[in-house]
């Protein structure tokens, strides 16, 4: 029997997954452990390794749709096994042609394969079948607005209104419609991540009302903290402490006071978040990624910074899992090292806030009646007002400034 | 002779004159003869399912249905086979029956339990226990409002006569006054049941009183005497003063079915009845009294001997049925 | 529809659905001597709920029987009257009293030309004031019409309207076979219109009474109206519902639902009998069987009564059978969502 390869559960609450790439194609022997294919999740990419060594079979081609979890995908066949067994999905997928070309006279054997000419997982009812049937249209094409995904008549028809007239029925996915001024240039269709960040960002504007606080804060005290902290780490073989870890350090101490801005929107309901569970924005690659230090409320600065820089490497080295990188309670983004002064972010849905920080500059300000030069960053927390109210954010950020300013004090 | 001259002749039988007798007799002869061809044909593989055999028993059949005239009804059992042969069907047909053949009188689609002869005044033999009885009285409700002064003749055994159906028709006929004759056929068992179990009376005819109708409690083997009752029960019928129950003692040699192994009677009960057999009874009354010799009698049996041997082998190659007119006599067009 | 152009031809007047019935019964009578009434308290009562009403006076207590209350004696004896030449008409008082005469309707009216060759016909006609909204309780308000729908050798009806009441039951008496009618005891006091002259309504033809082109409501007797009145609510809201009224359900006219269904592309069947093994169950493997099930765009739902007795507390009642109200949610449902 040859070994079924499946669209794997890689993250708890994971029910479907989309193939956002395949690193074998048909016909390819691979070992045990290789790389075949990348699965997208709805917070990352995660890398799936053949199960068994053997020739890959039965590959379903198809990338970026919805695919149940468990989902057989592909097949490995160990050596010398025969090619076509009744299950293998691409020898059903062949006779997708001739089964719809005289669907009454088939007989029971391509009957049978007729019966599974319609991916596993698809659901249509039989009118969007029957419609697909005369219209030459893969249904896989269809995305289905019905319950559970369903495909109707309607979506079929408004599949087969925006399909381009003379365009090959089996296209998979309607490319993105150019511009029409501007039709140049080089068309680079969405990485899976960018996608996935796409969609939660936009969702993020439309359903969250954000609103913006900014606070200019000393960090004269933080800096020197930071300079004591390198030493005593050095000491014990931890990595420097970076201002980001310092940051996240300090909010994570001060959101145990203000548990409404470690908390979610959900329904219309807010969900206050018993773990502080801080995420913090990573560029990889051109994307955006967020892992998390989990329960970071309970993290010294010596073990937070060891856990930020094993988030760090495995990010780079892409071997963080879906948990590690999703699922935070307040989310710090910090543009500081890219001479960035201030900006506002976009919360990372369904998180209530999020806070971003710029440079830290020396800057003018008054002191005692003179004019000093201060090290000086700005601050500016995004808030969803729907679980946040102004006064809430702004109590959170002159604590901010409190502990930035006097460090010690808190930690 | 006639014979009426006959001394010490019983007034029943003398009632019946020789070409009566000797028609009852032949029917006797048929009945069991029939039974005994049935039995063999399906020891032999060739009817399909099973039957309830009424040997011994036919001296009720016959005796009964002999005052009735050609228009009257009956309606019979699942023990029915007698009944039949009493008002006259023809053992071809009823063996084209049993073999399940198109020629059957009911086209193979009823076999030995359903046959009916519906033009021929035999409304139907009948599967369910009791199942004839409220029929019986819809027949007399139609004999009555069409005022065509015919009776209807119902058979039922003892174990009947527990199921409301029959209190529940018995009551109807009753005040309606209908011209209905129930006969329950008191073969002593139903199926396995005896009835010294299954009654809290000891006389099914005991149970009439309940209904204001005469109740008669008769040897059923007996042909000259459940003749005499009967004619009086069917003229009481046809005069319009309402029903009557006639219960004729009688016995099955044979088990309830083919599947019965007699488990719940003895040898001995069987021998006694056997002892009992109505048409050798009424043979040795009707030589006693010399009405007919042994050679006339051998004549009559083997006459119908002969006449079933004729029928099985019509059955035998008759055509079977098409199954693509399975449901053409579903509905009524 | 040939009684359409009747009713165009008769004058304009209103019946009661039990007017109807006894108008039916009456012209029978008159038309054929073979033709008699019985039933419990069916004379000079006028019948449990009234139907048969003056009929006694008028033809006699030879042509319209009380009967002792012997359900499975009277259901034979219509069998005994019928294959010698009669048209008995019997009223079962309550239709759960049916239960008593299953043996005579099931083994021995639907079978007996069958099981004589075809040699015998069983003319009779039953019909049976059943279903719920009375207060009656689990023994006097059951829907049992799928138990004999299930029979073959059997015609079972369930008119929705006076004129297809008297109509139907015409056709009944006429018909060479057992026919079983039952009448919802809600219906009795509904008016509409009747012609006054013998009129059939033939036996086994469903009745499009409102069309539609979003999804087809299928129902029959009480459900049947219970459906035109949510249709009526759902064309507000914007939905086209297409009501088929049954008539008969044995024979059921599957061609108009199957040719409905191909143009609504959606099927909702509603029926007062319990939901499980029930009319709707046959209707929807029906078209699921069929070459219309290419052409459903949702699945097929069934709105039946609940898997319980019908109990006495009215709003218990209420609930256990399907009402205007939730024909309309399902209705909606099955065209904006897809489902239930």
């Amino acid at each position: 029997m040859p070994v079924e390869v499946i669209l794997p559960k890689v993250d708890m609450d994971m029910e479907t997954g989309t193939i956002e790439a395949w690193h074998v194609k048909e016909g390819d022997l691979v070992r045990q452990g290789d790389t075949i294919f990348e699965i997208g999740t709805n917070k990352a990419v995660m890398e799936v390794e053949a199960p068994a060594s053997g020739a890959i079979r039965g590959i379903k081609l198809e990338t970026g749709v919805p695919i149940t979890v468990g989902t057989p995908v592909a097949w490995i066949y160990l050596d010398g096994e025969a090619a076509t067994t009744p299950s293998e999905p691409a020898a059903a997928a062949a006779s997708v042609a001739a089964a719809t070309s005289n669907p009454e006279g088939a007989s029971p054997a391509s009957g049978a394969s007729a019966a599974q000419s319609v991916a596993p997982g698809l659901r249509a009812t039989p009118l969007a079948r029957r419609m697909a049937r005369q219209n030459g249209l893969d249904l896989k094409a269809v995305a289905g607005t019905g319950p559970r995904g369903r495909i109707g008549e309607a979506d079929v028809k408004r599949h087969l209104e925006q399909r381009p007239r003379c365009a090959p029925a089996q296209e998979t996915r309607p490319a993105p419609v150019p511009a029409a001024s501007n039709s140049e240039g080089r068309l680079q269709p969405f990485s899976a991540i960018r996608r996935i960040v796409a969609n939660r960002l936009s969702e993020s504007m439309r359903t969250a009302p954000h609103f913006y606080l900014t606070s200019e804060i000393e960090m004269s005290a933080s800096r020197d903290l930071l300079r004591r902290l390198a030493a005593r780490h050095e000491r014990i073989g931890v990595p420097k402490p970076s201002i980001t870890v310092l940051i996240a350090r300090i909010a994570a101490r001060i959101l145990r006071d203000h548990p409404v801005i470690n908390a979610s929107a959900e329904g219309e309901a807010t969900r206050f978040h018993e773990r502080i569970d801080i995420g913090i924005a990573m560029e990889r690659d051109g994307d955006l990624v967020v892992p998390v230090l989990r329960d970071a409320g309970n993290m010294d600065m010596p073990a937070m910074t060891r856990e930020f820089a094993r988030l760090r490497d495995g990010m780079a080295r892409r071997t963080l899992t879906p948990a590690e990188l999703g699922g935070g309670t307040f989310t710090i983004s910090n543009l500081g090292m890219y001479g960035v002064d201030s900006f506002t972010a976009i919360i990372n849905p369904p998180q209530g806030a999020i806070l971003a920080v710029g440079q830290t500059v020396d800057k003018p300000v008054g002191r005692d009646g003179q004019i000093v030069l201060r090290p000086m960053a700005n601050f500016t927390l995004s808030s969803d007002h729907r679980i946040v109210d102004g006064v809430a954010a702004a109590r959170f950020m002159a604590d901010l400034r409190e502990a930035l300013e006097s460090p010690e004090v808190l930690l | 002779m006639s014979p009426d001259q006959k001394p010490n002749q019983r007034p029943e039988l003398a009632a019946l004159d020789d070409a009566t007798v000797a028609q009852a007799l032949t029917r006797m002869h048929l009945i069991r003869k029939f039974e005994e061809a049935a039995e063999a044909s399906y020891m032999r593989g060739l009817i399909h399912g099973t039957m309830h055999l009424s040997i011994g028993q036919e001296a009720s059949a016959v005796g009964t249905t002999l005052p009735l005239e050609a228009h009257d009804y009956i309606l019979s059992t699942h023990r029915g086979h007698g009944h039949c042969i009493a008002r006259g069907a023809e053992p071809k047909l009823m063996f084209a029956e049993f073999f399940g053949k198109e020629t059957g009188y009911c086209k193979g689609r009823g076999g030995s339990m359903h046959i009916a002869d519906v033009d021929g005044g035999n409304l139907g033999a009948n599967g369910i226990v009791g199942g004839g009885l409220p029929i019986a009285v819809g027949v007399g409700m139609s004999i009555k409002a069409q005022k065509n002064g015919r009776v209807c003749m119902v058979f039922f055994g003892d174990g009947a006569s527990n199921e409301g159906a029959f209190h529940e028709a018995l009551n109807m006929a009753s005040i309606w006054k209908l011209p209905v004759v129930f006969v329950c056929e008191n073969n002593k068992y139903g199926m396995s049941m005896d009835i010294s179990r299954a009654m809290a009376v000891t006389n099914v005819a005991d149970r009439a009183a309940a209904y204001a109708m005469p109740g008669h409690c008769l040897d059923g083997n007996d042909l000259a005497g459940v003749a005499a009752v009967a004619r009086e029960a069917i003229a009481r019928a046809r005069s319009g003063e309402g029903p009557s129950l006639i219960e004729c003692k009688t016995y099955r040699w044979r088990g309830h079915s083919k599947s019965d192994r007699n488990l719940y009677r003895t040898k001995e009960e069987i021998e006694e009845w056997r002892a009992q057999d109505p048409i050798r009874r009424l043979e040795d009354e009707l030589k006693a009294h010399d009405r007919f010799d042994a050679a006339a009698l051998m004549k009559l049996e083997e006459d119908a001997q002969r006449d079933i041997d004729a029928a099985v082998e019509f059955a035998r190659a008759c055509p079977d049925p098409d199954p693509k007119d399975l449901t053409r006599d579903v509905y009524a067009l | 529809m040939p009684s359409d152009t009747l009713e165009a031809a008769a004058e304009i007047r209103e019946l009661s659905y039990a007017e109807a019935v006894r108008e039916a019964l009456g012209q029978a009578m008159e038309a054929d001597e073979r033709v008699f009434l019985f039933g419990e308290d069916v004379g000079v009562y006028g019948g449990a709920f009234g139907v048969s009403g003056d009929l006694v006076h008028r033809f006699g207590k030879e042509r319209v029987i009380d009967t002792p209350i012997s359900e499975l004696g009277i259901a034979g004896a219509a069998v005994g009257a019928a294959i010698t030449g009669m048209r008995p008409v019997l009223e079962i008082q309550f239709s759960d009293f049916v239960t008593l005469a299953m043996e005579q309707l099931v083994n021995q009216a639907a079978k007996i030309r069958f099981m004589f060759g075809g040699k015998a016909s069983v003319p009779m006609v039953v019909r049976l004031p059943g279903g719920s909204g009375t207060g009656a309780a689990a023994q006097h308000s059951q829907s049992l019409e799928a138990w004999f729908a299930h029979v073959p050798g059997l015609k079972v009806l369930q008119p929705s309207t006076p004129h297809d009441a008297k109509g139907m039951l015409l056709a009944a008496i006429d018909d060479p076979n057992p026919v079983l009618i039952f009448e919802h005891k809600l219906l009795y006091k509904t008016k509409g219109h009747v012609p006054a002259e013998a009129y059939r309504v033939p036996i086994g033809q469903a009745a499009i009474r409102r069309e539609g082109t979003d999804v087809t409501i299928v129902g029959s007797s009480i459900m049947a109206r219970k459906a035109e009145a949510a249709a009526e609510r759902l064309a507000a809201d914007g939905i086209s519902a297409e009501v088929i009224d049954l008539r008969s359900i044995r024979p059921i006219d599957f061609t108009t639902i199957a040719e409905s269904v191909r143009k609504t592309h959606r099927l909702l069947v509603v029926y007062e009998g319990v939901k499980t093994m029930g009319i709707g169950a046959e209707i929807s493997a029906m078209i699921a069987e069929s070459e219309v099930f290419d052409f459903l765009d949702a699945p097929i739902i069934r709105l039946g009564g609940a898997d319980a007795p019908i109990p006495y507390n009215p709003v218990l009642e209420k609930a256990a059978v399907p009402q205007e109200d939730d024909i309309v949610t399902a209705a909606t449902n099955l065209v904006r969502r897809g489902e239930a």
